[in-house]
């Protein structure tokens, strides 16, 4: 949390001299007025927002969503990706060495871009954070509009399967319907 | 607000009920959420810093010829382009967004900024780059362009009709 903390206070103290160069002190000091107005405003928000993050990191569990992968293929499994990727807890320490786990566990490609694009666009555990910091309705039209995305994603993976796989350097990972079955 | 608030509480109540009948980490749960919300306070509260600041630079000859709904496409792919630069998580991404959206900046734009920062964010290059590979991050970054753009050009289009 230190670093990203780091390159937000940098980015705020470039953007305060920035202010303080175009409308001195008294812009800088809206701009202040406008984050307390913001924080005020969305604190409870906030705190309801991470009860629930809280409350869903407990229910879905790695290795609940390992099981619903290990069961589906085809189209379902594509959908199956989809969901699990935007149900799938933690950040990114912890989902990229699970997605990477696909290829050992040889698991199709298509279904390794339909869970990532689904936890890209879906992460159910942000949109709580989606809704308090930008506004619902915004979040919700974003959230309809990019709803088919990894299903799309996934769909193409598994109709273009040897191109894409091919443009996207995993050729040698070993899976299921793969030509070769040696893990790297 | 105070619907959204009402909303999010009962959510969070109703699984709290669920957890508790599943697994019985409610407790859990709610120590974990509250921790996280301690963790990232800072984090947030910068973010507002930051979001309040930049929704007071940002000149409005820029946003109305380059951000609004009138800027069309200029828009859009500045949307995406933003959103793909904001190496930043959540915390901070979502109320820069907001900030932009409130200095007058279309749907369009917002949505494309949000959809290139879930999709192209450069944030993701060290993880995926030593998960997948260059080959992987590059192709995945050429491949999710295309629906930042459609994804920005779909809320332009909904703005211009619908609100």
């Amino acid at each position: 949390m230190k670093k990203p903390l780091i390159i937000i206070l940098i980015a705020t103290i470039i953007t305060m001299l920035i202010a303080y160069g175009i409308g001195g002190i008294e812009l800088i000091l809206e701009g202040l007025k406008k984050a307390k107005k913001t924080a005020v405003s969305s604190a409870l928000m906030l705190v309801a927002s991470f009860i629930l993050i809280g409350q869903l990191n407990v229910l879905l569990t790695k290795d609940l969503m390992d099981k619903w992968l290990q069961k589906f293929e085809g189209i379902k499994g594509i959908l199956v990706g989809a969901i699990a990727g935007g149900l799938f807890p933690g950040g990114p320490y912890i989902y990229y060495p699970f997605i990477s786990s696909f290829l050992d566990k040889e698991l199709p490609f298509y279904i390794l871009l339909s869970f990532l694009f689904g936890k890209y666009i879906y992460d159910f555990s942000r949109i709580p954070l989606e809704i308090s910091l930008i506004n619902p309705t915004t979040a919700l039209i974003r959230n309809l509009i990019t709803l088919p995305m990894p299903i799309v994603v996934g769909l193409l993976a598994y109709k273009f399967h040897d191109t894409l796989k091919g443009h996207f350097g995993l050729l040698e990972a070993g899976e299921k319907d793969g030509p070769n079955n040696n893990n790297t | 607000m105070a619907q959204t608030t009402i909303i999010l509480s009962i959510a969070a109540i109703l699984l709290m009920f669920v957890n508790a009948r599943q697994n019985g980490k409610q407790y859990e749960g709610l120590k974990r959420g509250i921790k996280q919300m301690v963790q990232t306070a800072p984090l947030i509260l910068g973010a507002f810093i930051l979001a309040g600041i930049i929704e007071v630079i940002i000149p409005e000859e820029f946003v109305k010829s380059w951000l609004s709904t009138e800027a069309g496409f200029k828009g859009i792919f500045l949307g995406t382009f933003a959103g793909m630069i904001l190496a930043m998580g959540p915390y901070a991404a979502f109320p820069i967004a907001a900030s932009i959206l409130v200095s007058g900046a279309g749907l369009g734009t917002v949505v494309a900024l949000i959809t290139g920062w879930c999709l192209l964010s450069l944030m993701k290059m060290p993880f995926e780059t030593a998960f997948f590979g260059v080959k992987f991050f590059i192709s995945k970054l050429l491949f999710s362009l295309p629906f930042a753009i459609i994804s920005g050009l779909i809320a332009h289009l909904l703005e211009i009709f619908l609100f």
